[in-house]
């Protein structure tokens, strides 16, 4: 009982976009880049995502660059 | 002589031959500068992901164009002077890699969709 974790299946996690086989994240690409910021428009950390350092550090700026243009969030209004 | 990418967010109540003015406006002094628009991509009105200058919309032209790095400080300082643009960002564009996947596929595929009409046709 206390060790929940065992009892569950383990799933090893992967890099979507190595999986996809995306060669460069773009800024522009606000539909993708959804997909790793939370409801809070905060970019989901790597070890729940699971995406490869260099992915990771494409999505940073991509992220950064998008908010600037305002095609994401910098946070989300029902926080505010 | 450097590849950028420049992405303006034009205010929404702005009509369409003033945007053309404004898009004007940019691509001139690259020209005039010696260097060249590579394409001129309007993505029109948008929606803010949040609220600029008490505007929800914006309406969007995204440049590419190869530039002298001297040029990116003047046109910064014009987007600043002027009211109409609610955001700009100006990039160092990436040189889209070929993909070696893709390419081959097209290759093969392209052959084979044009032999089919012809040998329909005979």
């Amino acid at each position: 009982m206390a060790r929940d974790g065992e009892s569950r299946s383990f799933r090893r996690k992967f890099c979507k976009l190595c999986f996809d086989k995306v060669e460069r994240i773009d800024y522009k690409d606000d539909r993708r880049l959804t997909r790793f910021i939370t409801d809070r428009g905060k970019i989901v950390p790597r070890r729940i995502s699971g995406t490869c350092a260099r992915h990771q550090s494409q999505i940073t700026e991509a992220v950064k660059r998008a908010r600037i243009l305002a095609l994401l969030p910098f946070t989300s209004d029902q926080y505010r | 002589m450097k590849l950028y990418e420049t992405t303006i967010i034009y205010d929404p109540g702005l009509e369409e031959t003033r945007v053309a003015e404004e898009v004007e406006r940019i691509t001139q002094p690259i020209a005039q500068a010696g260097g060249e628009v590579i394409e001129v991509q309007r993505w029109g009105k948008r929606k803010l992901a949040y609220i600029i200058r008490k505007r929800r919309d914006g309406t969007y032209v995204h440049v590419k164009h190869k530039s002298p790095p001297a040029l990116i400080g003047e046109m910064d300082r014009r987007f600043r002077l002027n009211e109409s643009v609610l955001r700009h960002l100006t990039v160092v564009a990436q040189k889209e890699s070929p993909r070696p996947v893709e390419e081959a596929t097209k290759g093969t595929e392209a052959p084979a969709v044009a032999a089919a009409p012809a040998a329909s046709a005979e």
